[in-house]
């Protein structure tokens, strides 16, 4: 292993923490103080911090020569990239930076568990057997080039799609939490600053909708993609895994929200327990079944 | 969006929709309930260890709760009774649900496309009223254009007459959901015809070993078992050669690891794990002695070959093997205590001059246990090495369903993409002169994403007002 490139990773993960850091404090400072300064220094911060975890990204798959999704520090920084880079398309979208102290502090707090991670998993692995999938159409495309190494498979596939579920489930859990408060002081006629710089609950519930119709077709997809490649791998497309179930937990909790949705009198509050209960169940699959549960699975 | 909850009115003539086991089954309160319930009880079947011997679950839960888990199917829990029952709910939900609401959407969204109805321009909130200074005629073809340009549909309507019109776009969208929902029927159909139609084997296959197919007429051999490692020495992959024979015809050969299965006929077949030979070795050494001392050089023998040691008058035949060597007092006969290379020993015959005068155990890592050559005082044989054979762990599997299970997916995918990014807009637009010009009144609306139509709303009236 090329020793330079490993401090690369290590360097930039350094730098990606304290940007996570300020990034999530300077939207804080942006909802608290409500300058405009602050708000532009915040989405240049966040900017920085996402250009920060592609570099890890980068330079633990030179480190590694596969894909930088194949233990659980990795997929966590996945995961942040894919929570940060969500974050900015949505906050471009709906011009709103409030969300940003709420979302930003869910990736710092997701930056410092990574960082406190036992260092036996964080190391660089080689793939085992049953990680080994590549695409054939893309080998014999890269053959020809000499780069047949970087060919990607259902792996990189399953893996990314996921984590792009995750992250705007996570955003989802951001709003609801807001929802939820802003929900509150709406009903009672009750007014403070903080609260009152929300947007109206019924944008908030709408743009968790809009989060979760995201997450939701690509965990869809990662848990097919997984199926697929367990077919491939393994001979069953379902095996009921504890991995496999709890991806479908999640889902179902997920389905089951969108039809609170659809349900008279159980939309809003109701609909956004849900949301938190989806994001709960996601913690666990994430970390839960990876440290308690006894499984196929290599990490996520 | 429309028709949830009561919208399916209550005729007389349908009597069977006012029962109330009905509306119980053909609520989506129902659905929430089940698909919370499932989840939930899923939870149980990965905390309790699936498919494990009873002796398991006595050990880490105590007789009582194991007698629990073993009422209640808790060790299998996914193919319970009572688990398959909560599925059956779920799709009996999930048709009932369609019948109840699908028909009424159906000629909902189809009857809208004929009436204009001037309502609505009180009713919905984004409504607006802009005038410009353009005849009735021009001024409706350029609406129209306008609206066309944003792909909408733009109907005539008797009731508006030529200068009140209705247009929509993404009306499939409203039916994404019915697809999912179709999807999962799908899904489920495929996986219980690859139960019923399918089957999973496992078979453990020697290098150069030949094997039938349970269930098949055809056979299978391997030819090549080998494990690639990585520098450090973590093992990489594990690669068996295979060949398939049809009475003994080499039909099909393919190199197989783990995540390349081979495909034939429908039937796959996995590299799903490997090891090594408990009842056969490819080769031994043998060494002979004479009062402990060796005499001559070693010699080695293939499986079920002859060898002789040059310059005496004695040979060997290898003929038996056992990894774990045990003897059973009762019948006489040696066994092997285990799959592992414990205690290997191998059965030799002894020849002297042609002719077979012993047959004796010998062991690797316990040397002149038996006597084995009678009548020569001194001479015995060692089993002094021995050259493993390996064999590939080979799952065998055969799914119909699984194809099914894929277009489900699919169709599942669609669903999902028409739900929740295809959205039903409408448009209702009366041109209607107004002092010198005309006054335009548009109102819409959306099945969902409010925010994102009040842009576009917003948009159409600037581009109406534009108008040249
Ligand atoms: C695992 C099971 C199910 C899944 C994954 C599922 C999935 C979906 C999805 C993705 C939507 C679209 C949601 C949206 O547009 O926001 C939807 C809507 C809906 N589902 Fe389900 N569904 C399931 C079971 C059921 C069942 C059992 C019923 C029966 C009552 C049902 C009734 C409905 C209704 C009424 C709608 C709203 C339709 C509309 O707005 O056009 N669903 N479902």
């Amino acid at each position: 292993m090329d020793q330079p490139k490993v401090v690369l990773s290590l360097m930039f993960f350094t730098m990606a923490f304290g940007f996570h850091l300020a990034t999530a404090l300077f939207y804080i400072a942006h909802w608290v103080f409500k300058k405009k300064w602050i708000g532009q220094a915040s989405t240049a911060l966040a900017c920085v911090s996402l250009f920060s975890t592609s570099m890890i990204l980068v330079f633990r798959a030179a480190e590694s020569g596969h894909a930088p999704f194949s233990n659980l520090y990795e997929s966590m920084v996945l995961f942040i990239w894919a929570l940060t880079l969500a974050y900015l398309i949505m906050e471009y979208k709906y011009k709103l930076r409030v969300m940003g102290a709420f979302v930003m502090s869910i990736a710092f707090i997701s930056i410092l568990s990574a960082w406190l991670l036992p260092f036996r998993f964080k190391s660089i692995e080689q793939l085992n057997p049953a990680l080994q999938n590549k695409w054939d159409f893309m080998v014999s495309a890269l053959t020809p080039l000499g780069l047949e190494k970087y060919a990607l498979g259902w792996l990189d596939f399953h893996v990314f799609t996921t984590f792009i579920g995750y992250a705007a489930f996570a955003i989802a859990f951001g709003l609801s939490i807001m929802y939820l408060i802003k929900v509150r002081f709406e009903e009672r006629g009750r007014s403070n600053v903080l609260i009152d710089r929300f947007p109206e609950a019924k944008i908030l519930d709408e743009i968790c909708y809009q989060a979760i119709a995201w997450g939701f077709p690509f965990l869809g997809i990662g848990i097919v993609s997984g199926a697929v490649w367990a077919n491939e791998a393994w001979g069953t497309w379902w095996s009921w895994d504890p991995k496999e179930t709890w991806s479908l937990i999640t889902w179902l909790i997920y389905a089951a929200y969108l039809h609170a949705r659809v349900t008279r009198g159980w939309r809003g509050t109701k609909s956004a327990w849900l949301s938190i209960l989806g994001f709960l169940a996601i913690i666990f699959l994430y970390w839960g079944v990876s440290f308690i549960l006894p499984g196929l699975h290599a990490y996520a | 969006m429309a028709d949830k909850g009561n919208s399916s009115n209550p005729s007389k003539k349908k009597s069977m929709k006012n029962f109330w086991l009905w509306r119980v089954a053909s609520s989506v309160k129902f659905t929430v309930f089940i698909l919370l319930s499932v989840a939930l009880l899923s939870i149980v079947g990965t905390v309790v260890e699936q498919n494990r011997p009873l002796e398991t679950y006595v050990m880490s839960y105590g007789e009582e709760w194991a007698e629990f888990i073993m009422t209640y199917g808790l060790n299998d829990m996914y193919h319970a009774t009572w688990f398959t029952f909560m599925l059956v709910l779920l799709i009996t939900n999930i048709i009932a649900c369609t019948i109840d609401r699908f028909p009424s959407k159906w000629k909902s969204l189809l009857r809208a496309k004929k009436d204009f109805d001037p309502s609505v321009f009180e009713r919905l909130t984004r409504s607006e009223e802009i005038q410009i200074d353009k005849n009735a005629d021009s001024a409706a073809l350029g609406v129209r254009a306008i609206l066309k340009k944003k792909r909408f549909k733009v109907r005539e309507s008797e009731e508006g007459g030529k200068n009140g019109f209705y247009a929509e776009r993404g009306i499939i969208g409203r039916f994404g959901s019915d697809f999912v929902h179709l999807s999962l029927l799908v899904i489920i159909l495929g996986a219980i015809l690859g139960s019923f139609l399918g089957y999973k084997d496992y078979i453990a296959i020697l290098v150069d070993g030949e094997v039938e197919i349970p269930n098949t007429e055809i056979g299978l051999r391997l030819d090549n078992f080998w494990i690639d490692r990585y520098e450090s020495g973590q093992i990489k992959q594990y690669n068996s050669e295979l060949v398939v024979l049809d009475k003994g015809e080499e039909v099909y050969k393919k190199h197989i690891w783990v995540n390349e299965p081979m495909v034939y006929k429908g039937i796959r077949f996995y590299q799903s794990s490997w090891g090594i030979s408990w009842n056969r070795i490819a080769e031994a050494e043998v060494t002979l002695v004479k009062n402990k001392v060796p005499v001559g050089d070693p010699v080695l023998v293939d499986w079920l070959d002859k060898n002789e040691f040059a310059g005496t008058p004695f040979g060997i035949k290898l003929v038996g093997y056992v990894s774990d060597f045990a003897f059973d007092m009762e019948s006489r006969t040696v066994y092997s205590k285990s799959g592992d290379v414990e205690n290997p020993a191998t059965m030799l015959e002894v020849y002297r001059n042609g002719e077979v005068v012993s047959t004796p155990w010998t062991l690797l890592h316990h040397h002149g246990i038996m006597a084995t050559i009678p009548g020569e005082e001194g001479y015995e044989v060692y089993l002094t090495g021995i050259r493993n054979i390996n064999y590939s762990g080979i799952s065998i599997n055969k799914d119909p369903g699984t194809n099914i299970v894929w277009i489900g997916c699919l169709i599942m995918g669609l669903g999902c993409y028409l739900s929740f990014f295809v959205y039903h807009r409408r448009m209702w637009i009366e041109v209607a002169p107004f002092n010198s010009g005309v006054k335009v009144k548009v109102c819409g609306m959306i099945n969902k994403n409010q925010m994102k139509f009040d842009k576009e709303f917003a948009e159409l009236l600037s581009s109406i007002k534009n108008i040249a």
